[in-house]
This record gives structure tokens, C-alpha cells and sequence, in this order.
């Protein structure tokens, strides 16, 4: 190792203090965010004057939000089924297929990553008016569908290609059709691949808010636009609290994904 | 009577590269049958034309007298153990070999007895309930052999299995592989680089150079009399010296070395050396060595002596172009005398030599 961090000196303490101080610039909204959501005033006061669970009591009992979660977390279910299958065909495709302008293609289903997710939004908005998908289901399945794909083919093909294909040759020999031996063997042995594919089409629907907001209707909101629609018409806790259980569910996942890949190094 | 399994013509053209060229081959039932060629000549993709997985551009495979080709892989009933290891590696060893059998719809009792018995055929009684991953290379590749026996498949496909091991596991599981095979009965298809293991486990040798067999025979056959100096120099050690061709008759040839020296009477192969030139091939061990200047046919004088365990080789300086490899049993008489710089002089069987064309030259390997 070029650079050995014991061996540092006075160095090592800089760079630790940059590292907390980054972690600290990083997460203090955050935490910021669910300081306040445990506190008692109405106003948002930092620090808080004392702490109290009400918020979350009123975010529970009010039917509005709790329908907006249950639309978040059924879309980004959608969402993710999709994902994973259709990422899981076209990684085949892409891995395991000899054609002309497959790299190109493997670029294309990128481009939703840099896409400005705002012309993305607008294209889909004008294009759903006329084939009125706006404001339903299919079209917020659509829109993060779009988004989300890119994440589940990164993984997929990534594992795909750190698969050696002579073991599911293996099982074709043995007697399994090519169906077969992909079911049984090669989707078992990338499994971890299927799983972040998974977990990261979930999140990428789960906390979307562009284009959700040109999606949704009065009657179909997302958790992130009832927040959004919330906060312009007034700056209640209730919002801190909706923020923070939403963190949370996606601070969870992440944790989940991270556990299962070092579960699997081990 | 058809044979048993017959490969005629086959050819397989990816893009501008020819991988193989014109493979015919006939394999009796029950015979171990080594493809042995250097890297690139075209063994595997014979091996995977026969498994199914590659389509030939040309040619046909029969078994028992009948095309394979339009059977898909799965359907084929063919065993293969390949270079990697192709274990399945969510699954326990038991449940690997169990896995054709389960395809196959067979009853769980008889699954669990044919487990059973597979296991003992390569003494792995016991690891049923291992993972791969717990286990080392060469008992994957056992376990794996015995996930490719388990259904008595009539012809087993094995692409290097043992190169990924060290030489002492090698030589064992060769020993292994010989046993089970003498045990099954079944025709293997079994595919190297290195002769040493050819030799050891084949009943009959096709060496494979540029997508074509140059010759097909035991290895004795091809260390005796190798029909091309590309298995010449495949299979032995070799030295080889350029001669003008005097005369041909028949299958024999009359040769005049760079020394003026004349030798009648070397096969040929019935090559007709248009060219007038031809190249000869000493073996070695077949040449005997005297000391002092004499009346032999290669005078010359000893250029570097390297003792290599149970033989010594001896480099002999002569009026030829390169210098002559000796290989002399240890304790062989001239050996007691021998220093760099004495005369010696060469001496060896006409009809152990061979002629080859010259322009058959060998490809780096
Ligand atoms: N899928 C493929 N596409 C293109 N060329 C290929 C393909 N498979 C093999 N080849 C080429 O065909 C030739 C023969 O390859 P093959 O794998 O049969 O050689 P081999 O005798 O098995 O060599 P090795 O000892 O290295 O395994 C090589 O030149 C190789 O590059
Ligand atoms: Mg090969």
C-alpha cells in the first residue's frame, strides 16, 4: 500500500477530522430532520423546547398519509417485480448475446441515470396526457420503471458476467433444458445480483419525488408528494415525521443490501 | 458392423478463423480416446460440437450409426467434465450428482442408492453433505465425474479436468480416472496438452495441430512411427537435421547429411521431397554415444553435459548445423570419461529415424 494511514503522523489526524466533518455535512439534515420530528413545537424551533411522539400519533391517524405510503410502497413493489424481470431478460441479452451494437445498446439502457430527470418527467407527462396515463398506476409503474431499470441491469449484469456460464452448461448436459438450467441453477448462483437489483429498483421508486409530482393526481400521491404538497401549504411536524419514517424505511434497505453482500463474501 | 461413434468431416468456422478445419474419427465402444494438440489446434471445439453446444459448419457426428446433430444438448444423454469447476455451488454434493437423476424423473430411493454409489466409485464416501465450496479441486472434479457417470451416459466428454491442479493430484487422480474408466466401461473423449498424461491414460492418441489430426494411433505407434514432424516433436523429444534427398524408392529414402555422410534406407511416409530437401529425426535416447573420433556416422565433439535425474543429456557439437541431443541411460559406459571438448562420435538405427518434409514446420505452442 502506497499511502498507510498509521503510518501518517499528524496526517492522520486531518484526515479524520475531514472524514467525521464530511460524514457530519452529510447526514446532519438528516438528523436535523428527526430532531424535529420528535419535537414538541409546532413551529419547527431548534433546538426543540421538549420532545413528544405526537406528530407521529397524528401522521398514523390521519388516513391521507397513510394512504400516500401505501401507494409509495405498492408502485415501488410494482416497480421492482418489473425491474428485476425485465432487467434480468435483457441482461442475458446483453451478456450472453453475439450482435452487432451490443455495447451500444448496453450504453442506451444507461442513459436514464443521466438523463436530467426533469425532461424525462415532462416528456412522459406530455406523452401520458394523450394516452391519459396520467395520474394512474400504470403511469407512475412506467415513469419509475424507467429510472429504476438502469440500477437493475448494472447489477444484473454484473452478476451475470462474474457467472461462469460452463456451470450452466453443465446442468444442460445433465439433462435440464436451457429454461430449466437458468431457473434451477444460474439464477440461484446470482442470487445476491437479483437481490440489489431488487432493493435498489424498490428505493429508486420509493423515495422519487420529480416524477412522481407530474404523475400524481389529487387522488394518487406518493409518500415523497403528499410531502412536497404538504409542505406548500403549511410547515407542520407532522412532515418531519413523514420525512423520517420514510429515511427510515430506506436506511433499512440499504443496511439489508449491505448485509447480505458481505454475507455473501464471508 | 457401424461403428460406434463416427466423426466425419467436421469443420467449424467462427468468423475469419477456421477452429476446426477436417476432423474424422472413428471411437470403438468402451475406448479411452485422448485429443492432444497444442493451445488453439481445435480440441475443445471438437469436444463442444460433440456436447451440442457449438453447431459444425461442415460434417456429421453418428453414435451407433446415427446423426446427433439436430439432438439439442440436453437430449443428447452425453456426460462432460470441464476445465473449470462446474459444481453447482448452492447445492451439496449429494444434490449435484442427484441433480440428472431428478431431470431424469428417477424414484427418490433410487436416486439416494445411485448417490450412494457414485460416491464410492470415486472414493468420496461421507461428503455428501458438503457444499463445493468446502471442498478442494481435485475432489470437485471427482464429485463432478461422478455427477457426469451417474446416468450412464454411453460416451463421457472431459475438457483438461486436471489442469487446474498440481502435478502430484494430477498423477493421482489420472490413476482415478483410469480405474473408474476400466470400472464403467464408458467411452471417454479426453482432452490435453501435456503427452505425459496422454499417455498415461489413453488406449489411442489423436494429435491435433492447426484444426486437422495429423495422426491417430497408441502412443507407442506415435512415438514409433509419427507419420509428421509435428507428432514427432509432439509426442517425445526430438532432434531434427536438414539432409539433401539423393534418391527415393518406395516408402524408404537415401540421405545425404551436411557432413558429407550418406545413410540409405529411412522411411518416409511415402513423401516424394519435390523439393529435394528432407528433415531427419534422431530421438535422443535412440542414439549411442562412443568415445574417441571413429568411423561413425556423426563425429563431433561434446558441447555441455546436464545430469537430469535417471538420465543424462549430452549436447554433441557435429558438422551439422545445430548441435545433437543425447540422452544416455544413468551408468551408461561412455558416460565415466565424458568432459566438454572430447570427440565423440554418434552413432544410431537407420530404421528408427524418420524423413519429413521440411516445410512441416510446428506452430509455437
Ligand atoms: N467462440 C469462439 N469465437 C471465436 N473464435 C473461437 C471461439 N472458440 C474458439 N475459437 C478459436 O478457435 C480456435 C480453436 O480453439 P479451441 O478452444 O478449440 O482450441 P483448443 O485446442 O481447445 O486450445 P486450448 O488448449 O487452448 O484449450 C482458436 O484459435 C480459438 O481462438
Ligand atoms: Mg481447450
Amino acid at each position: 500500500m502506497l499511502l498507510n494511514f498509521n503510518s501518517l503522523g499528524i496526517w492522520k489526524w486531518a484526515l479524520l477530522t475531514i472524514t467525521v466533518l464530511t460524514a457530519a455535512f452529510l447526514l446532519m439534515p438528516i438528523l436535523f430532520i428527526a430532531a424535529l420530528s420528535f419535537g414538541s413545537s409546532q413551529w419547527l424551533i431548534f433546538p426543540p423546547p421538549s420532545w413528544t411522539l405526537k406528530w407521529y400519533g397524528a401522521l398514523l391517524s390521519d388516513p391521507r398519509w397513510l394512504e400516500a405510503a401505501w401507494t409509495s410502497f405498492r408502485i415501488a413493489l410494482i416497480v421492482t417485480f418489473f425491474s428485476v424481470l425485465i432487467g434480468l431478460v435483457a441482461s442475458f441479452g446483453l451478456v450472453r448475446g453475439r450482435f452487432m451494437g451490443r455495447s451500444t445498446l448496453r450504453a442506451l439502457f444507461m442513459t436514464p441515470m443521466i438523463l436530467p430527470v426533469v425532461v424525462l418527467a415532462v416528456a412522459l407527462y406530455a406523452f401520458f396526457l394523450r394516452i391519459g396515463l396520467n395520474g394512474t398506476t400504470t403511469g407512475f409503474v412506467i415513469a419509475h420503471l424507467i429510472v429504476a431499470l438502469p440500477f437493475s441491469i448494472l447489477a444484473l449484469t454484473g452478476a451475470l458476467e462474474g457467472f461462469d456460464k460452463s456451470i450452466e452448461d453443465a446442468a444442460v448436459l445433465c439433462g435440464a433444458s436451457p429454461l430449466r438450467a437458468k431457473l434451477q441453477i444460474t439464477l440461484p448462483c446470482i442470487s445476491h445480483g437479483l437481490f440489489s437489483a431488487a432493493i435498489f429498483s424498490f428505493l429508486t421508486s420509493w423515495d422519487e419525488v420529480v416524477l412522481a409530482i407530474f404523475m400524481a393526481s389529487p387522488t394518487l400521491q406518493t409518500l415523497p408528494v403528499k410531502i412536497w404538497a404538504t409542505l406548500r401549504q403549511d410547515l407542520t411536524p407532522v412532515i418531519a415525521a413523514a420525512s423520517t419514517l420514510l429515511i427510515i424505511v430506506t436506511v433499512l434497505l440499504m443496511l439489508i443490501a449491505a448485509a447480505v453482500k458481505k454475507g455473501l463474501k464471508a | 458392423m457401424t461403428p460406434f461413434l463416427q466423426i466425419t468431416g467436421i469443420a467449424k468456422q467462427y468468423g475469419p478463423v477456421m477452429a476446426v478445419k477436417d476432423v474424422n474419427l472413428t471411437v470403438d465402444h468402451g475406448e479411452f480416446m485422448t485429443f492432444l494438440g497444442p493451445s488453439g489446434s481445435g480440441k475443445s471445439t471438437t469436444l463442444y460440437i460433440l456436447a451440442g453446444f457449438e453447431q459444425p459448419t461442415r460434417g456429421d457426428i453418428l453414435l451407433n450409426g446415427k446423426t446427433i446433430l439436430d439432438t439439442p444438448s440436453h437430449k443428447r444423454n452425453i456426460g462432460m467434465v470441464f476445465q473449470r469447476y462446474t459444481l453447482f455451488p448452492h447445492l451439496s454434493v449429494g444434490e449435484n450428482i442427484a441433480f440428472p437423476l431428478k431431470v431424469r424423473g428417477w424414484s427418490k430411493a433410487a436416486i439416494t442408492e445411485r448417490v450412494r454409489q457414485m460416491l464410492s466409485l470415486v472414493r468420496l464416501e461421507g461428503f455428501e453433505d458438503r457444499k463445493p465450496v468446502a471442498m478442494s479441486g481435485g475432489q470437485q472434479q471427482r464429485v463432478a465425474l461422478a455427477r457426469a457417470l451417474a446416468y450412464d451416459p454411453p460416451v463421457l466428454l472431459m475438457d483438461e479436468p486436471l489442469s487446474a491442479l498440481d502435478k502430484k493430484l494430477r498423477e493421482e487422480i489420472q490413476h482415478e480416472i483410469r480405474r473408474i474408466h476400466q470400472q464403467t466401461e464408458v467411452t471417454i473423449l479426453y482432452v490435453t496438452h501435456d503427452q505425459e498424461e496422454a499417455l498415461r491414460l489413453s488406449d489411442r492418441i489423436a494429435v491435433f495441430s492447426k484444426g486437422v489430426i495429423d495422426q491417430i494411433g497408441t502412443g507407442q505407434q506415435l512415438y514409433n512411427d509419427p507419420s509428421t514432424r509435428f507428432v514427432a516433436e509432439f509426442i517425445g523429444d526430438s532432434n531434427f537435421i536438414d539432409t539433401d534427398v539423393v534418391s527415393v524408392n518406395g516408402r524408404f529414402a537415401r540421405l545425404a547429411l551436411a557432413n558429407g555422410a550418406v545413410i540409405d534406407g529411412v522411411p518416409t511416409h511415402g513423401t516424394d521431397f519435390r523439393q529435394g530437401r528432407a528433415s531427419l529425426l534422431l530421438r535422443p535416447e535412440r542414439i549411442d554415444l562412443r568415445l574417441g573420433k571413429s568411423e561413425g556416422v556423426l563425429p563431433g565433439a561434446v558441447r555441455e553435459i546436464t545430469f537430469l535425474g535417471n538420465h543424462v543429456q549430452v549436447s554433441v557439437d557435429t558438422q551439422l548445423a545445430a548441435p545433437v541431443d543425447v540422452r544416455l541411460p544413468f551408468g551408461h559406459a561412455a558416460l565415466g570419461g565424458l568432459a566438454p571438448g572430447l570427440d565423440v562420435s554418434l552413432d544410431f538405427k537407420i530404421a528408427e529415424t524418420h524423413a519429413f518434409q521440411l516445410e512441416d514446420r510446428v506452430p509455437a505452442s
